[in-house]
């Protein structure tokens, strides 16, 4: 790229109004829709005990709370899914909190932009449900997910 | 030629004298003590993300309903903004919503190491908004955003046990969603 064609480039990208679309790349991808910020930002432990259903009930309350939505694919990268069928409502949207932990193989649309990976998902092609059993290596997390109220209810039984 | 790059020079002019008088000022931001975190206050054109990276562009950047993207003026580069400055399991929509399409200067934390990143970019939390020719606020709108949408949900308790989907979601599923018997034998075998 000439020097010129770079300050065009640079110009025009600052221009505000203009979205600079990106080509995407048709894919099929398996993984589990997780809660992005408990995996990256480390608040509640490491990555392992942030996903499936050790933390299912705290990546419900961040899917309907708006924090965004990822699939963590079986290669180990998070990809942040932008839509799901029929709901472009990726800040709390009913589908995002529906499918919240569950492993599903999906076919879509991926975007990559400024280092991240971004998931269009056309058609969720089968769906195992919470299938990543982490509660049986670290309970819940956090350890108030359930209350205390439903804990005794079942204790004293 | 020339002429073309003088234009492309002055149109980006502002944009990086507004990056760089943001710069200026000190980066004022609470620590959560996060993985790799970094602060990061920078000047940014609030967009939809949708819209940026696949031409699906709703008005009004998708009226709060969609995620939205931080456009940096210094660099161009497209930041995710994935938490607000509340403590209680939300995101930063409700805070950038009423400036899609406009230039504001923000203050956080860029967050991820390379254990989870794995090489992508890290993403932010934004704690303080600074609209063109206002005062800097806190990104702590969605918890009153939330209680005007949901009025049958007022009671005692944070608003995450009280949420009409939250509930319905573990009264099927339950707390670990494997459905509300295995929540009976986890809680036996652990409390």
């Amino acid at each position: 790229m000439s020097g010129l064609t770079r300050v065009l480039a640079l110009g025009l990208a600052l221009l505000p109004g203009i979205a600079l679309a990106s080509e995407g790349k048709r894919i099929e991808i398996k993984g589990e829709l997780i809660d992005t910020w408990c995996y990256f930002s480390g608040v509640m432990g490491g990555p392992e005990a942030v996903t499936g259903s050790a933390h299912h009930t705290c990546a419900l309350w961040c899917a309907a709370g708006g924090i965004p939505v990822g699939l963590l694919g079986e290669d180990g990268e998070v990809y942040m899914v932008l839509k799901l069928p029929d709901d472009d409502n990726s800040a709390g949207g009913d589908t995002f909190v529906e499918l919240t932990n569950d492993t599903i193989n999906a076919e879509g649309m991926m975007y990559e932009r400024d280092g991240l990976k971004y998931l269009v998902v056309s058609e969720v092609i089968s769906n195992d449900g919470v299938a990543n059993l982490t509660h049986e290596d670290y309970g819940v997390i956090p350890g108030f997910a359930i209350p205390k109220k439903k804990i005794k209810a079942v204790t004293v039984e | 030629m020339r002429s073309l790059a003088i234009i492309a020079a002055l149109v980006a002019a502002p944009f990086f004298l507004s990056a760089s008088a943001s710069a200026a000022e000190e980066c004022e931001a609470k620590s959560w003590n996060l993985s790799g975190q970094q602060k990061a206050c920078f000047s940014a054109k609030v967009v939809d993300i949708l819209c940026e990276v696949a031409g699906n562009c709703p008005a009004n950047c998708g009226d709060g309903k969609r995620q939205l993207g931080l456009l940096r003026t210094d660099n161009g580069k497209l930041v995710y903004p994935q938490k607000n400055l509340q403590s209680t399991f939300n995101g930063a929509v409700a805070d950038l919503a009423p400036h899609c399409g406009k230039t504001i200067d923000v203050r956080g934390w860029l967050v991820g190491d390379e254990e989870t990143l794995k090489g992508a970019a890290q993403l932010y939390q934004v704690q303080w908004i600074r609209a063109e020719g206002g005062e800097w606020k806190k990104a702590n709108k969605w918890t009153k955003d939330w209680a005007k949408k949901n009025p049958d949900a007022k009671g005692k308790g944070p608003w995450f046990r009280r949420d009409p989907r939250v509930k319905e979601e573990i009264d099927e599923g339950g707390y670990l969603g494997l459905g509300p018997d295995e929540d009976i034998v986890f809680i036996k075998d652990n409390y």
